[in-house]
């Protein structure tokens, strides 16, 4: 049984209408004309319990928006959402004790007061007890290493120190289901892997559903299996990353650095082109004296290219790299797809 | 949600407003020198008002200074200048993460609101014993009046709690209230009488004043705590206060109502 499931869901926004001619804004005082924008135009999914989605696409693909209505911030404007069987925007209270929400944008945490306050406000409103409540604030507190600035107030933390407190503060009470709306927008890299190692092991140890969106394909290749991506308000992909990457970037890199210092080219191998060093797009080791080769796994093995390099070239070192996701999505966005 | 639930949590949602009343004490402390200001400025004023004269439409001079301070006291705990955090919270889109809570918005807002007021107690404490000091306090005509300008007090502040909410509910169309905020401010601490006592307003506006919600917050409960308004007339204004929050009850959920359809979470 799916634990989230989208059909046919569409939201419209209306806003006053643009005008033309003599005095535009003037006019647009007195109009009643309003433009509709469609930021989701039919979506359709379903997540299984247990899952660890990536909900990727372009700014306004209308991934927040999906989020806005799964959440019960927004109501559909046709269509149906259903999370843990429930209508998130017909029974908003409800839905709240079943999921965890972090909107990277903004924080739910209490600015004016410190981060403890905020934890024990929120065990109020979830009716946690006493020995729950401290049980768990203990548990994230080491987990997330939060002792520093439990009694500091918001307002005065740093982005990845905010960040660490609302993802607790989203999952207080034990919730089936988070929502992480852009969770490491701005963080360095530490503090991104502190995050996403940390999203990784609640969805394994307590199987907790993750959706997650999130403009940084390092995260995605990190923490999901299965990716969703929309463009304009719908679908364009919805399987396995791997998938993924086999369907739009069929290839892998085969990097070199020969011995033979003054070699630049190698001559033609069967089923293997010479690209661009920057086609790679990771930081080579040896860059102005690597070779990098583009091949297809499904016409030649890759033992089978390495044998034939050395074969004809004294080989220093070699890698192969995969393509990463970032060009594979970016490829998505741009439509050539097709 | 049981009952015990949601009482929890709206509690919850009312030590978070006490809390960040509480933790600002520089804010607090220009609050208290300020009412302490005002209140001793009425009281010299009206003093002045009254050097020399006899009771002015039935009112005496104790009582008029009694009330000028009392009432300055009131409206600062009542309707601090930025009562609710509402409107700024439905223009930075903030409102979507209180939307994501179990308990039901307008009791979140409720329950920090009231938290704000009792955070803001002591002030009205202090202003009181500032006028108290300087001999301006009367004491009620009996503790049955005493008795029923408490309960006239809370029907005061549910009356402006209410009224507060609707003006702040605008925001979800308008995006934009700070105008008819100030207006609504400035009205109602006129209208309240919590400036001047209705006593002394003219007949026609007094008598338009009458029909209007602000008056149950603030003139209600001082007229009856001086014993200016007495008996049947005053259980009858304690009446009205009873009927203002049924209506303005019925209003705020009509308007919630439609106000949740336009939610529209701004930016992000």
């Amino acid at each position: 049984m799916a634990v989230i499931e989208a059909a046919e869901l569409v939201k419209e926004f209306s806003r006053p209408a643009v005008l033309e001619g003599r005095l535009p804004r003037l006019r647009a005082l007195f109009s009643t004309k309003r433009d509709i924008t469609r930021a989701v135009n039919g979506v359709n999914f379903e997540v299984e319990p247990g899952e660890l989605v990536g909900y990727l696409g372009p700014n306004g693909a209308g991934k927040s928006t999906t989020i806005k209505m799964l959440t019960g911030i927004l109501t559909p404007t046709s269509g149906v959402c259903r999370v843990a069987g429930l209508e998130p925007s017909r029974d908003r209270a409800r839905n709240a004790r079943n999921i965890g929400v972090v909107f990277g944008q903004r924080t739910q945490l209490w600015y004016d007061l410190p981060l403890r306050d905020s934890f024990e406000v929120l065990a109020d409103l979830y009716n946690l007890d006493r020995t729950t409540y401290r049980n768990r604030v203990g548990l994230f507190t080491e987990l997330l290493d939060l002792s520093d600035f439990l009694d500091t107030p918001v307002r005065s933390l740093s982005l990845g120190q905010r960040m660490r407190g609302d993802l607790v503060a989203a999952m207080l009470h034990e919730p089936s289901i988070l929502f992480l709306d852009e969770p490491t927008v701005g963080l360095d890299v530490v503090a991104k892997a502190r995050l996403t190692e940390f999203i990784a092991e609640t969805n394994r140890s307590a199987g907790t559903t993750v959706v997650l969106t999130t403009h940084d394909m390092e995260d995605v290749e990190r923490l999901c299996q299965r990716i969703i991506v929309i463009d304009s308000g719908t679908v364009l992909y919805d399987g396995d990353l791997s998938r993924l990457k086999e369907r739009f970037m069929p290839y892998r890199f085969l990097v070199l650095t020969l011995a033979e210092r003054s070699i630049r080219r190698v001559a033609d191998i069967p089923f293997a082109t010479e690209v661009e060093t920057s086609a790679v797009g990771t930081v080579l080791p040896y860059p102005d004296r690597s070779v990098v080769l583009r091949f297809d796994p499904r016409e030649i093995t890759t033992p089978e290219l390495i044998a034939r390099v050395s074969q004809v070239y004294q080989v220093d070192e070699l890698s192969i790299v995969d393509p990463r996701l970032t060009d594979v999505i970016s490829k998505l966005y741009d439509g050539l797809l097709t | 949600m049981s009952t015990a639930e949601q009482v929890r949590a709206f509690r919850g949602m009312t030590r978070a407003g006490t809390r960040s009343v509480l933790i600002y004490r520089g804010d607090l402390i220009t609050g208290a020198v300020t009412l302490v200001i005002q209140v001793v400025l009425a009281i010299a004023v009206w003093r002045i008002v009254y050097s020399g004269r006899g009771p002015v439409d039935g009112v005496d001079a104790r009582t008029a200074v009694a009330y000028a301070a009392i009432a300055a006291c009131l409206q600062s705990v009542l309707l601090p200048w930025q009562f609710s955090s509402l409107p700024m919270r439905i223009r930075n889109g903030q409102i979507a993460t209180d939307l994501t809570r179990p308990l039901g918005l307008i009791w979140q807002v409720f329950g920090q609101n009231l938290g704000v007021l009792l955070g803001r107690l002591p002030l009205g404490a202090i202003g009181l014993a500032a006028a108290a000091i300087l001999g301006a306090l009367t004491l009620p005509p009996g503790w049955a009046a005493g008795l029923l300008s408490l309960v006239a007090t809370v029907g005061g502040v549910l009356v402006a709690m209410l009224c507060n909410l609707i003006v702040s509910m605008v925001t979800f169309w308008t995006f934009e209230v700070s105008g008819p905020l100030i207006v609504y401010r400035f009205g109602s601490a006129f209208l309240s009488g919590s400036l001047i006592p209705l006593w002394f307003m003219p007949g026609w506006l007094r008598a338009s004043v009458e029909w209007l919600p602000f008056q149950a917050q603030v003139y209600t409960p001082v007229s009856i705590y001086l014993g200016q308004t007495r008996g049947g007339q005053a259980l009858a204004l304690v009446g009205v206060q009873l009927v203002w929050v049924v209506l303005l009850t019925v209003l705020l959920e009509l308007v919630w109502r439609r106000a949740r359809y336009r939610v529209v979470v701004q930016g992000g």
